[in-house]
């Protein structure tokens, strides 16, 4: 379970920049184990830094972080980060770039099964024929999709994933959608999952965090009360007047906010 | 469409083919000869005394004999010595404090005023002060190679380390990689091209700082044959002599050319 109590976050100062403006302030929440999150809202509004406080990569200016009971110091092999910005090592292949996390002295893991390990990943994520393609020799979906097979190869507990399918078409992204679930079904993993579709959001969620900006916090929480697996009939759940609504009710709020965000910001 | 497009292209043949292919070392190749066709001209048209300027035909026969009597030979093995001896240390001892100045902000700070200055300064002014310490052996000479060629190998490392991508080394630690980890799996392959860049740019002044040991502290070695050409008046021989040094600079400049693109593939993407 993810515990997180009154999260306040601001960056250090840098030199002739104006004073830090908090970029999370007063978050909490929690996730239960097996549970499907989304973080939804503007940009900047702090989704990727709430990502990497959960992570453990950066440490709150104020709150706490508790998982599974322990207070989070850095990062642990129990959660799994999927990067915005892909974060692939350019000097290794996809196939390596895969097989990082388990080459790694925490995870002990023999050769011929961490190359095992990755090449079923990889091809789970439709890139079997491209282990031996470098990152720059891949297109950006691709290589989100690298850094999805490298983030499951360790079985993290926890899979943290910073807006994976931006870099898709809309058709492409809803088939990964649903190829996604289904990778996930098998395993009973908690995932955060950041996006800026409403859609993608109410599809894929058991609950919505819908956030807002300056200072980022919580506007509000959407549980998602439609029947699963998703995938099965996914085309008439999308239509369903539930599914309608849920988008009603959250563009509403995010609209709100955004409007809001327009008046201040010049 | 495909079709259409191949009809505005211009018909090829062979020689437009081959000039496609290999347009830059044409164009080289005719530069060379060229270049070398004039100095024999002005030389043989009696324009140039030719016991200042020597000429190709002169130089290339003077390289024939030495390397068919072998006397060279002896002469290269010295200076290839010194050079293999001064490259290895300059490499040994130069990519670790390149690394540690990356790294540490306080052992940049502290090292940076000497590496810089001893970088900008003819190092080969201390020359006979290290005659004086080392004797005429051969590591006096090679000790005025590491310090000709060493600074640019630390100052091309330390580029390498600190410009990495910090995203990277933040997915390391995602992962839970430990400091070991981080150096030789990200930190490391991400400066390598930075430092056989340092290595290629090194070779350059390994090879300037032997001759210039050789002039002074020798009895061997191609900077001495060099040297003793030019007081015999030989300058044939003392083009021949250049004329080595210069392919052995070009061989082993390509040659770390070639290791560059063979070990570091990925940076191919800046240039295509
Ligand atoms: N390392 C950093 N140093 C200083 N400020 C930062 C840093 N990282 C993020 N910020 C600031 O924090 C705010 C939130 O950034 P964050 O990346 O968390 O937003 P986001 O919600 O993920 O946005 P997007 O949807 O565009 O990815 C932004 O105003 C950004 O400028
Ligand atoms: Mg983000």
């Amino acid at each position: 379970m993810i515990e997180i109590s009154n999260v306040t976050h601001r960056f250090g100062n840098k030199r002739g920049a104006a004073a830090p403006a908090n970029v999370l302030e007063n978050v909490s929440f929690t996730i239960a184990d097996g549970e499907f999150v989304s973080f939804l809202g503007p940009s900047g509004c702090g989704k990727t830094t709430m990502l990497r406080i959960i992570d453990g990569i950066i440490l709150p200016s104020m709150g706490n972080v508790t998982i599974d009971g322990t207070h989070v110091r850095g990062p642990a092999p129990s959660r799994s980060m999927v990067f915005q910005e892909f974060n692939l090592l350019p000097w290794r292949s996809a196939e390596k770039n895969a097989e990082f996390g388990l080459e790694l002295e925490i995870q002990k893991t023999k050769r011929a099964d961490r190359e095992r390990i990755a090449e079923e990943n990889l091809s789970k994520l439709g890139l079997k024929s491209f282990g031996g393609y470098f990152p720059h020799q891949l297109s950006g979906g691709m290589k989100q999709r690298v850094g999805i097979a490298r983030a499951l190869s360790t079985a993290p507990k926890y899979l943290l994933m910073d807006e994976p399918f931006g870099a898709l078409d809309p058709m492409i992204r809803e088939l990964m959608q649903i190829e996604l679930l289904k990778l996930l079904s098998a395993d009973n993993r908690t995932i955060v999952f950041v996006t800026h579709s409403i859609d993608e959001a109410i599809f894929l969620s058991d609950r919505i965090f819908v956030f807002g900006a300056r200072p980022g916090r919580i506007l509000d929480i959407v549980p998602v009360d439609l029947p699963k697996p998703r995938w099965v009939d996914d085309e008439k759940i999308k239509a369903s007047a539930p599914f309608v609504a849920y988008r009603q009710r959250i563009w509403r709020l995010m609209k709100d906010e955004l409007q809001r965000g327009m008046q201040h910001a010049d | 469409m495909s079709q259409q497009v191949q009809v505005l292209e211009p018909p090829t043949t062979i020689l437009s083919e081959i000039w496609a292919r290999h347009q830059t070392a044409i164009t080289r190749l005719a530069a060379v000869v060229i270049a070398l066709g004039l100095w024999e001209w002005v030389v043989r048209a009696g324009k140039v005394n030719p016991l200042f300027l020597s000429s190709p035909s002169l130089v290339f026969e003077k390289l024939y004999e030495v390397f068919a009597d072998g006397s060279i030979w002896p002469h290269i093995a010295s200076s290839a010595e010194i050079a293999g001896l001064g490259f290895a240390i300059s490499i040994v001892l130069g990519v670790p404090v390149g690394i540690a100045m990356g790294r540490s902000r306080f052992i940049r700070d502290s090292t940076e005023p000497f590496v810089m200055a001893s970088y900008a300064s003819p190092t080969v002014a201390f020359l006979p002060l290290i005659i004086l310490w080392l004797g005429l052996g051969v590591w006096s000479k090679v000790v005025l190679v590491v310090l000709g060629a060493i600074f640019v190998i630390i100052i091309n490392t330390e580029v390498g380390v600190s410009s990495i991508d910090k995203k990277l080394i933040e997915t390391g630690r995602a992962f839970c990689a430990n400091e070991r980890e981080i150096l030789f799996k990200i930190i490391a392959p991400a400066a390598l091209p930075f430092i056989l860049a340092g290595f290629r740019l090194a070779i350059g002044r390994v090879l300037i700082m032997v001759v210039v040991a050789e002039f002074y502290a020798s009895t061997s070695g191609l900077g001495y044959l060099i040297f003793q050409a030019g007081a015999n008046y030989d300058t044939a021989l003392l083009f021949a002599g250049v004329f080595i040094l210069a392919g052995a600079g070009v061989i082993l400049n390509s040659a770390m050319r070639w290791v560059e693109g063979w070990i570091a593939p990925w940076q191919a993407k800046n240039s295509d």
